[in-house]
């Protein structure tokens, strides 16, 4: 059986209608992941019992592959009274997991910034918090804005996962035109390059980022 | 214009504070007793005492290692040690930590390596903690942060970033920073250790005009000329104690203790 490309371009519609919900799922984890992770680091630096049950929080986390997250908080969660949606599930379970990924990023963002900018905030009276988010976030930002995007990338293409809870994300879709009609190579080759283009359009959009955040330390 | 009607009003809101109650003048701006401090088991700090009145300008040199910098960066609460006690203004650091902190804030502190924060333009660096900490509105803190750039002799720098300054630049940003939060005594760990001998005399003279206006100021330096310039008294410290605590015209001409007599003679070399 030849590859037609008539009937791939037919699938193209199809395929692009689920490509809302792969987006929705991409964006929200990476918020997610990014969040929780930055969250995770934080307290994992002010060490102590906390400290040290969120460091084995994070390596438990990268540990376990993806999706036993996803089917212990999708099959197990109901047992204990709490029901979740499909798409709740699958973008908790890649912010979970990507999460303890990204806290490693962070730690490195984080111990690359001189230890003089944290005393320099404290000498100006500056909270823990404001330290965090006006000094320490944005150059750790800065430190870290390509491996991060490559998380971002990562979560983009971890998506297809939440196939095994029903969400109708892109290669679904393409699975389900293929079950339908026996042809295999046009619709899954279709999805390959969407998730090609978008991935290709993230990297572009933190090569961008990377550029602006470099603008301050340009001689 | 109206700059100094904002820093009184600014004032007015610190002297509201409980720990401002009292007239400042009585105590002495910073009261250190039998201070002790350890790294590990190396004893850093062994047993310093030291009173500095306000208004008064005390320069502390010594060797490297002797712990002038561990101690400046105690009185600031950067470190913190084991043994003793630190007064600013009256108050006991590490006692209440409301009034600590409020002690604290009105301490400020200037780097030998500057620690411009590198992702906020210059007026950024000065606002941040006057919008933060202070509570001032954006306009308000640009106003105060501009008059205190135009003080250091950089106010045409306001919107650029620390990297695009040459040294000498960034620690006269660094010392406008600090004078923003309108502290009652500036401390200086060797604030022109770090910039080419070319600009060492712009920020010295940014200090010594600080002087002369009367602020307390405790400068760890081993620029001699400013000390005999500015200071009250030279403290000279050697392994973690004060053997000498003089005026500069004496400490200068004839030190009493050895070591201050051989660290001079180093300096000279």
């Amino acid at each position: 059986m030849g590859f037609d490309v008539g009937f791939a371009l037919a699938s193209v519609p199809a395929i692009l209608g689920a490509i809302g919900m792969t987006l929705l799922v991409a964006v929200a984890s990476s918020f997610g992941a990014a969040a929780l992770g930055f969250c995770l680091e934080i307290v994992r630096r002010r060490g102590g019992l906390v400290g040290f049950l969120v460091r084995f929080l994070i390596d438990f986390i990268r540990a376990t592959p993806v999706l036993v997250w996803l089917y212990c908080l999708y099959f197990i969660l109901p047992f204990h009274g709490v029901r979740l949606s499909a798409l709740t599930v699958g973008i908790a379970g890649l912010s979970l997991y990507y999460s303890g990924y990204l806290a490693e990023v962070f730690k490195a963002g984080i111990d690359a910034i001189a230890r003089g900018q944290q005393e320099a905030a404290r000498a100006l009276g500056l909270g823990r918090l404001d330290t965090v988010v006006f000094v320490i976030a944005p150059q750790m930002l800065r430190n870290i804005a390509a491996p991060m995007g490559n998380y971002f990338v990562s979560i983009l293409k971890a998506t297809p996962y939440l196939a095994v809870l029903a969400v109708p994300e892109m290669l679904g879709a393409a699975f389900d035109i293929a079950s339908d009609t026996y042809r295999y190579a046009e619709p899954l080759t279709v999805a390959g390059i969407v998730f090609l283009a978008l991935a290709l359009a993230i990297s572009q959009g933190v090569r961008w980022l990377e550029k602006r955040l470099a603008v301050s330390t340009a001689r | 214009m109206n700059i100094s009607r904002r820093m009184a009003a600014m004032n007015l809101r610190f002297q509201k504070d409980p720990l401002f109650m009292q007239d400042p003048r009585q105590t002495p701006a910073v009261e250190i007793d039998a201070l002790h401090k350890w790294y590990g088991t190396f004893h850093v700090l062994k047993g310093i005492d030291l009173r500095v009145a306000h208004g008064s300008r005390i320069v502390i040199c010594g060797p490297s290692g002797s712990g002038k910098s561990t101690l400046i960066r105690c009185i600031n609460g950067l470190e913190a040690y084991r043994q003793g006690t630190i007064r600013l203004d009256g108050t006991k650091l590490g006692e209440d930590a409301v009034q600590t902190a409020l002690a604290r804030r009105q301490t400020g502190m200037v780097f030998q390596n500057f620690n411009l924060f590198p992702h906020l333009s210059v007026l950024a660096n000065c606002t941040l903690a006057l919008r933060r900490v202070a509570g001032m509105a954006r306009t308000e803190a640009e106003a105060l942060a501009r008059h205190y750039l135009e003080k250091v002799r950089i106010p045409e720098q306001a919107s650029k970033y620390p990297a695009q300054l040459s040294g000498g630049q960034q620690q006269r940003v660094a010392i406008a920073r600090a004078l923003c939060m309108s502290p009652r005594l500036m401390l200086f760990d060797e604030p022109t250790s770090a910039l080419d001998p070319e600009m060492i005399r712009e920020v010295l003279d940014v200090m010594t005009e600080l002087a002369h206006d009367g602020m307390t100021m405790i400068c760890v330096t081993h620029e001699m000329g400013f000390a005999r310039e500015v200071a009250d008294a030279v403290v000279f410290m050697d392994r973690g104690a004060i053997v000498e605590r003089a005026e500069p015209a004496t400490f200068f001409s004839a030190p009493s203790h050895p070591r201050a007599r051989d660290f001079l003679g180093t300096l000279l070399h």
